[in-house]
């Protein structure tokens, strides 16, 4: 056999034997691992190319060389999953280093970080003063994350005492004009629902880039013709300045009438209404 | 514009607000927000009531300008 021949066959086998081992050592973030497993990702590779290019005088011996340090990892994988002590005498622990705003000397010298660079760690979680940091901790990945203090913190509507209505994640319906019909039916609507829908919009299907239905139901739609101006969703809204303008009616007509029944009946009803307004907000309005 | 009509408006404008409240309480897959629709539309419903038993003493009351 000729030498090219052998290592195009060899190649092509290698490259399909490496897809299917990489799938089977997981779909970690290859940024976000541990040390030695990068160093298990590199020597398996490693072989496999001194293989493909035949550099390795005896198949078998690369083959079990390669097996090794696929099947090892996975098996050490499974370990610590069982195992803490596994765990972290592979993975290693994660390293405090700022703790209750203080940064501990001692740690940072046994992870080896600098000052500077723990400081441009910390600007990359957007923690720009020192002061602003409660916590530091560096997981077993190297990454180093950061917990600010209480005050530094960006507000959410839990701080403000807001009630906010809960949301589920869209779902993509429409892309490239075709209806998708699995998120569609997720959803609770059909083909029928949506057709009615772009009808009232008035586009045609194969006009719309992408569709979006969001938890409540309304469609956001991105068209292929960015000169069509759409009307964006605003029923809701709508519908909250509907029952602001109804309330206010009730009050006029409580203040209005001479009927002394009347009265207390509008006025009773415009206090109901705003209790249910105020009930309404969170999800009318957002 | 008599009181009435006005009142006729102001009911027409709830029903529809009864409408569209009640499509999205169907829509809605959160229970939560279900419930708050729902009840919503309990109340709208006990003011059209209210407003329809307001409206029939006022036709009753001006019955030249019933219908308008």
């Amino acid at each position: 056999m000729q030498a090219w021949i052998q290592i195009l066959l060899s190649s092509v086998t290698l490259f399909f034997l490496l897809l299917l081992l990489t799938r089977l050592m997981g779909k970690r973030n290859i940024a976000r691992v541990t040390p030695f497993k990068f160093v298990s990702y590199i020597v398996a590779a490693v072989i496999a190319a001194l293989m493909s290019l035949n550099l390795i005088p005896n198949l078998a011996f690369g083959f079990i060389a390669l097996g090794v340090w696929v099947i090892l990892p996975i098996a050490l994988d499974y370990l610590s999953l069982k195992s803490k002590w596994i765990h972290e005498l592979i993975n290693g622990k994660e390293t405090v280093l700022i703790k209750h705003g203080k940064i501990m000397e001692e740690n940072l010298m046994q992870t080896r970080l600098t000052g500077e660079e723990l400081l441009r760690e910390l600007r990359y979680k957007n923690a720009f003063n020192l002061a602003d940091v409660e916590f530091a901790v560096m997981e077993d990945t190297g990454d180093i994350n950061v917990f600010l203090k209480a005050d530094k913190k960006p507000v959410s509507s839990h701080d403000l005492g807001i009630k906010t209505a809960p949301l589920a994640e869209p779902q993509t319906v429409i892309l490239d004009g075709n209806i998708l019909n699995e998120p569609l039916s997720s959803l609770g609507f059909n083909r029928e629902w949506l057709g009615i829908q772009l009808e009232t919009i008035g586009v045609s299907l194969d006009n719309v880039f992408i569709g979006q239905v969001d938890s409540s139901g309304d469609l956001y739609l991105d068209l292929f013709d960015d000169t069509l101006q759409l009307p964006q969703p605003k029923v809701k809204e709508m519908l909250y300045a509907n029952f602001e303008k109804i309330q206010a009616d009730l009050t006029t007509f409580a203040l209005e009438t001479n009927n002394e029944a009347a009265k207390t009946m509008y006025s009773k009803n415009a206090k109901e209404l705003d209790y249910i307004m105020r009930k309404l907000k969170p999800y009318l309005l957002r | 514009m008599t009181v009435a009509s006005k009142v006729k408006q102001t009911l027409a404008t709830l029903k529809g607000n009864q409408g569209t409240l009640r499509l999205y309480s169907l829509q809605t897959r959160d229970e939560e927000t279900k419930l708050v629709y729902n009840e919503a539309l309990e109340t709208t419903g006990i003011i059209i009531d209210d407003l329809e038993r307001r409206l029939q003493t006022l036709e009753y009351q001006e019955p030249q300008y019933k219908g308008n």
